[in-house]
């Protein structure tokens, strides 16, 4: 494995906007002359779109269906804006065989065809929704990602998941290298969202590394299949990517976290109001 | 009695710990578990809305030791493959990886051994593997499957197909009652679900259950044309004992499910009663067919030594109608056979045994010995039922043991554990142990006890038995000395502490033990 790569994965709760900050952030990275490569742990393959331009991208699982062992890199790896390398780990047909083996599948035969390259500075694992079983915990096992970042809003499903994420990587952090690195903090535009997110980082033991303000920009330049860094470089909100881009670059916090109790975490929610506050804010 | 635990119109089973309230592991006095299985509450309280036979009420469960870790077991997959797979006119699948079967080339042989036993053509065991491999895993594999019972259909022609559900394949939901029934359809011959995946239960013997489950629900004749003398007799791979004991009374044994053809599963629905050698083994089966097609199951404890064997014949008459001769017959077998047995009785004067197998099997296992005048204060079960399926008074194997040839004083309920059934025999220290499987012997041979190792499980049924294990055992305590010279030049892989440990349960009353350093000692052994 390259000297110096970063492994990273980002969980979070289905929805949150893991995709969407992962492929913002990683075309901050590359803008500053990164080279990264961005691994779709999510049987919906839509981790690399905005990079793509699409969905053009066959996964990695489909291809070994169809072509059985005997496949090449070029076959799953495609480059997209700025050089980054996109993958789809992809998974089997809805209800059956078992999407959390495909993953371990996936980055088994990626490091077999030798896709982890010597120019690599970064790979980006953007893992499903929670850690639903041990398959999907996998890029945090086997010495694969040793930095994690959890995506979360000032909601409380969002904080719930993401405490869970906290206690798979509590798990897995005492038997190897891996770390949180942070919070990033996807607003969703409720009241005292930053507070509330420094107070569950810190109760964590990590820090929120980067509030990513709501932007309809984002949106608008999903639906035209890009990041908001390609279709609109002189945004605010695209600074705002290049911003998380550089704490990532240059974080040094690195934790065993502390994931807290269910009554914990409701004391923390109720401290900032957002109990009151259900259903009271606009998305 | 409004009991209706057995659903056929499911494909799957309860385990035993939900229907009987089954346990693994126990330690105290025979009389001590009577007491505490409470058979009768538990039989009559045999209704759907559970009770004490393992449902809601937690009022009466049978307390157990759990022990941190287990050092060996079976599983209901393995116990599948040694059942349904002993048909020497149907296939089992079984849907797993390829380890699941490592055990095969010991059925095989065991197999060959039960075809002779029962006169039958020797031949070799036809299980399939759908040797599942990772892809398989991420993908499904219900294609393998499908291609696996269609070329086992084109090259065997099986009368039926089974196909067992592994611990990998359950994990990831394959859905083998729907292919079962899509290629029954397809190729016109009966498949067979079976959901024994090796988590299912704590304990293999619910193995034994869904066996029976599968070939009640879709092999047993639906239409049954009555046949007045014949007896289902539940059994293993055991020797026809059972002709020899039955003929006397006109009756013909229909054994049950090893070795037997599908003709003969079929006509289990027609015989006019159902018996077993052992209700742990038998009642699941015995209970299914009297719910469902009204064959009576013979109520009575078990056929061993002359108290068992006696009631178990009477109880086989007063079903069949036989019970004009019955008492001659008894009363001659007792004639031909008791002089064999006090002579046996001098000879194994002074002698203390011990025995290891298999639940309710052991009650009538330790009645034997007992027959034969030998001292047992101590034995092991691998697990414990507290009451059995029918849920009848007088199939209270256990306490009829207790009733009639008295109390043992350490009565163990433990599944096969080497580390444990060291302390559990210096505890008592027999003369010979009885044993019937694998990995017992050794360790017993190695502090110098001779084992009888019984691979018959018919050896010792009725008053023929009695005879046959006491002159067995003769044999088996000559080698004595040869156990005692092995004893002084082996060593245990246990260090001091654990073979100075008084009770053999200290991890599961003190399971932190488990924390401590360990002094690994000069040679480095373990625990």
């Amino acid at each position: 494995m390259a000297k110096g790569l970063r492994q990273i994965a980002i969980y979070g709760k289905g929805g949150i906007g893991k995709s969407t900050t992962t492929q913002n952030l990683t075309a901050g990275l590359a803008e500053a002359g990164k080279k990264v490569m961005i691994v779709g742990c999510d049987p919906k393959a839509d981790s690399t779109r905005l990079l793509l331009g699409g969905l053009a991208q066959k996964t990695v699982l489909d291809t070994l269906r169809t072509e059985g062992e005997d496949i090449s890199l070029d076959q799953i790896l495609k480059e997209g804006f700025h050089g980054i390398e996109c993958v789809e780990s992809g998974g089997p047909e809805p209800g059956v065989g078992c999407a959390g083996r495909g993953i371990i599948t996936s980055i088994g035969l990626l490091e077999s065809l030798g896709a982890y390259t010597e120019d690599l500075d970064y790979v980006f694992y953007d893992v499903l929704g929670d850690v639903v079983c041990g398959g999907f915990a996998m890029p945090i096992r086997e010495g694969k990602a040793r930095e994690i970042y959890i995506v979360a809003s000032g909601e409380m499903m969002a904080l719930y998941a993401a405490n869970n994420i906290a206690k798979g990587i509590q798990r897995y952090a005492k038997q190897g290298e891996v770390r949180l690195g942070g919070i990033i903090c996807n607003s969703r535009n409720v009241d005292r969202e930053i507070e509330l997110l420094k107070a569950f980082a810190k109760e964590l033991g990590t820090q929120l590394i980067h509030f990513v303000p709501r932007n309809n920009i984002v949106q608008r330049a999903e639906i035209r299949r890009k990041t908001v860094i390609e279709y609109k470089s002189d945004a605010d909100q695209a600074d705002e990517y290049r911003n998380l881009a550089r704490k990532i670059e240059e974080n040094k916090l690195f934790v065993i976290p502390k994931p807290m109790t269910q009554e914990r975490l409701e004391e923390i929610l109720l401290e900032y109001g957002l109990m009151d506050l259900a259903g009271d804010y606009e998305i | 009695m409004a009991r209706k635990k057995i659903n056929l119109n499911l494909a799957s089973v309860d385990n035993r710990e939900m229907r009987l309230g089954s346990i693994i592991s126990w330690d105290g006095s025979a009389s001590e578990l009577v007491e505490a299985s409470k058979y009768e509450i538990r039989g009559q309280k045999k209704t759907e809305g559970g009770g004490c036979a393992g449902g809601r009420s937690t009022g009466c469960k049978l307390c157990e030791l759990n022990m941190p870790f287990n050092q060996q077991t079976m599983c209901s997959h393995s116990i599948v493959g040694c059942q349904v797979g002993n048909i020497p006119d149907c296939i089992l699948i079984e849907h797993s990886p390829i380890g699941c079967s490592a055990i095969h080339p010991r059925f095989n042989l065991g197999f060959r051994i039960g075809l002779m036993r029962r006169g039958k053509e020797a031949e070799n065991i036809q299980i399939f593997s759908t040797n599942l491999l990772e892809r398989d895993m991420v993908f499904g594999a219900s294609d393998k499957l499908r291609q696996t019972i269609r070329d086992a259909w084109e090259r065997f022609h099986p009368k039926a197909i089974f196909i067992s559900m592994s611990c990998s394949t359950a994990i990831i939901g394959e859905d083998i009652e729907s292919i079962a029934a899509e290629i029954e359809e397809e190729i016109g011959v009966t498949v067979i679900p079976l959901f024994c995946e090796g988590f299912r239960s704590k304990h293999w013997s619910t193995g034994f259950d869904i066996s029976q489950h599968g070939v009640v629900r879709q092999i047993v004749n639906k239409n049954p044309k009555k046949q007045e003398d014949l007896i289902n007799i539940v059994a293993l791979w055991g020797t026809d004992y059972f002709t020899e004991m039955l003929k006397p009374l006109g009756l013909r044994v229909n054994y049950l499910i090893d070795m037997a053809s599908y003709d003969e599963l079929a006509q289990a629905s027609e015989a006019a009663a159902t018996a077993t050698f052992c209700h742990t083994l038998g009642s699941y089966m015995a209970t299914a067919l009297e719910d469902e097609y009204g064959v009576p199951q013979v109520d009575a404890p078990q056929p061993y030594g002359f108290s068992g064997t006696d009631e178990w014949l009477r109880a086989i008459a007063k079903i069949m109608g036989k019970e004009d001769i019955v008492e001659d017959y008894i009363a001659r077998e007792h004639t031909r056979v008791l002089p064999k047995v006090e002579e046996l009785r001098e000879k194994l004067k002074g002698i203390k045994g011990f025995v290891a197998t298999g639940s309710s099997y052991a009650h009538g296992m330790i009645s034997v010995i007992r027959e034969l005048g030998i001292e047992v204060d101590g034995s092991i079960v691998f697990h414990h039922d507290p009451v059995y399926d029918s849920g009848t008074t007088n199939q209270n194997t256990l306490k009829h043991l207790v009733e009639n040839y008295g109390e043992i004083d350490h009565f163990t309920v433990s599944k096969t554990q080497q580390f444990q059934f060291y302390g559990l025999l210096k505890r008592v220290n027999p003369d010979f142990i009885i044993i019937r499987h694998n990995g017992l012997a050794p360790l017993a041979a190695k502090i110098g006890i001779p084992a009888f190792a019984m691979g018959d499980e018919h050896f010792p049924v009725g008053y023929d038995g009695i005879v046959r294990v006491g002159e067995a055992l003769i044999e088996i305590l000559a080698r004595k000395k040869f156990n005692q010279v092995l004893q002084r030049h082996v060593k245990l892989p246990y260090t001091d502490w654990w073979l100075s440990q008084k009770d053999p349960f200290i991890l599961a009353k003190q399971p932190e033990i488990l924390d401590d350093p360990v002094d690994m000692g000069e040679d480095k052994a373990a625990i």
